[in-house]
């Protein structure tokens, strides 16, 4: 939507060039799904990065948090949904967790949505440690009610400390994608 | 036309849809975590896993091939670096070892003696299927790992998985080409395991990053227990093969009894899938057995592994 507005305001005789560029939107407007796709898979491969010691981050919540805010468009609830499902049949894990789960982050990131557009890359970098946080709390209460045992939380703020680590890294590259999908637009 | 679509996208309508969409597709997850809890294991979700599984093998399989490329690098480059020390250690591991091997013979000598004398009658060995480790998921709250063999290799839910140094978990899914296998120290992970010396029986539980905790059946208080005292499996169940090496005792306080695992689960890379089937009656095998074939007739295996 943000992007709409740029073009409402700034490019006015843009809007006849956009029905030739709306294949090519089609086209990039898939670059976050294959992303999330691909951070599910890198979960699932035995990176062991340091002798096991660090865990694979969860780069999907990355790729959900990072297009939600600059491209809503590009990630809707489907597919976020889907992203999640697809974690959780490939994990093993209890069907429709991690789905749940990324779509509350999803309402959480689109309710802060005007808050965090246009601040500084370091305050959404704390938004997205907030989110993390909130997650992975949410995360630790919905594992413990399913095996009935009280987790050890510890084991999972590891993970959680890669994933807010590795945001800023993943971040530069998306931009990377989202500005060329804005110029091939233009 | 665009005008009009672009107050459809951003219309109120559109926002009033996103959220009802949002909400139907939260009950629909919450609905698939309520089915997935009471709705058993052999339920549409399981062939979707299994269906998944096998479809992500090759993928996997692929991309694996250059993680376990610079792994193997890495290991060299240590391996220089440590050549001496380890040829050092090697050494008077072998010669260790040699010593076992020795005993180990005459005991198996005496054991053929006195089975012989007993009449005693064996199953069969258990088959092997070896396995490559293609996949692991190493979430805080899920510890599995994915393997290349599934039911085309005769890999069935329920058998255990050993390494080397000792069992690693058992199989949980299992596809065409592929099986997922649940790790000791998943936190829904519960296997029946014997203390050797104590003689006591008793379910390890996994703990995530933690090392598994033994729970007891007794009420009363487990005597007898000492660090460093080997834990193999039961057989209680008639799931796993009794007598696997698991672990050995590693600590013992008031929050319970800690196993310290033999498997080194960040060296993992090939496996051994134990086939393995309940044999309820002996006598049975051995009728069985004498034509060949090793299986003691399908309803006692069917009876054997529920």
């Amino acid at each position: 939507m943000g992007l709409m507005e740029r073009h409402r305001q700034g490019h006015q005789p843009m809007r006849a060039a956009m029905n030739e560029t709306v294949q090519d939107r089609r086209w990039l407007a898939l670059t976050p799904t294959l992303m999330a796709i691909a951070g599910v898979v890198l979960l699932l491969l035995p990176l062991r990065l340091f002798g096991g010691f660090v865990p694979t981050p969860i780069i999907p919540l990355a790729v959900i948090f990072f297009w939600s805010l600059y491209e809503p468009d590009f990630i809707p609830y489907p597919i976020v949904f889907l992203i999640g499902l697809l974690q959780d049949f490939l994990t093993g894990g209890t069907v429709g967790v991690w789905a749940s789960v990324y779509l509350f982050s999803q309402w959480l990131i689109l309710q802060q949505r005007k808050y965090f557009l246009g601040r500084e890359q370091h305050v959404v970098w704390l938004g997205f440690s907030i989110i993390v946080a909130v997650i992975s709390v949410i995360i630790w209460l919905e594992q413990s009610l399913l095996t009935r045992t009280l987790l050890p939380y510890m084991a999972s703020l590891w993970q959680w400390v890669v994933t807010i680590a590795i945001y800023p890294l993943l971040s530069i590259a998306f931009s990377f994608l989202h500005k060329r999908a804005i110029m091939e637009e233009e | 036309m665009e005008i009009l679509g672009q107050f459809r996208r951003e219309g109120l309508g559109r926002r009033e849809n996103r959220r009802l969409g949002l909400i139907f597709l939260m009950a629909l997850s919450f609905s698939m975590v309520l089915f997935s809890l009471f709705g058993a294991r052999a339920s549409v979700f399981e062939k979707a896993r299994e269906a998944l599984l096998d479809i992500s093998e090759p993928v996997l399989s692929v991309l694996g091939s250059p993680i376990r490329w610079v792994d193997a690098r890495f290991g060299d480059l240590s391996d220089y670096f440590n050549v001496l020390d380890e040829n050092k250690r090697l050494r008077e591991e072998n010669s260790e070892l040699r010593a076992w091997m020795h005993e180990a013979i005459t005991l198996q000598r005496q054991l053929d003696y006195f089975r012989g004398v007993l009449g005693v009658e064996l199953p069969e060995p258990a088959d092997y299927v070896d396995a490559l480790v293609i996949g692991e998921v190493d979430t805080p709250f899920q510890r599995s790992m994915i393997l290349n063999a599934g039911a085309r290799q005769g890999v069935e839910n329920g058998f255990a998985v050993v390494q080397d140094a000792g069992m690693v978990g058992h199989v949980v899914t299992t596809g065409k080409s592929a099986s997922r296998i649940l790790l000791l120290t998943d936190p829904s992970s519960r296997t029946p395991v014997v203390v050797e010396g104590a003689e006591l029986e008793a379910i390890l539980v996994g703990r995530s990053r933690g090392q598994p905790a033994l729970t007891f059946f007794a009420i009363r208080d487990p005597e007898g227990l000492e660090a460093g005292q080997r834990v193999v499996t039961s057989g209680a169940g008639g799931v796993l093969p009794r007598g696997i090496p698991i672990g050995e005792i590693a600590d013992i306080s008031d929050d319970g009894v800690r196993v310290k695992l033999f498997a080194n689960y960040a060296g993992t890379d090939f496996v051994r899938v134990v086939k393995y089937r309940f044999q309820p009656d002996l006598t049975q095998v051995e009728n069985n057995g004498a034509d060949g074939t090793p299986s003691a007739g399908p309803s006692a295996d069917e009876g054997g592994n529920e």
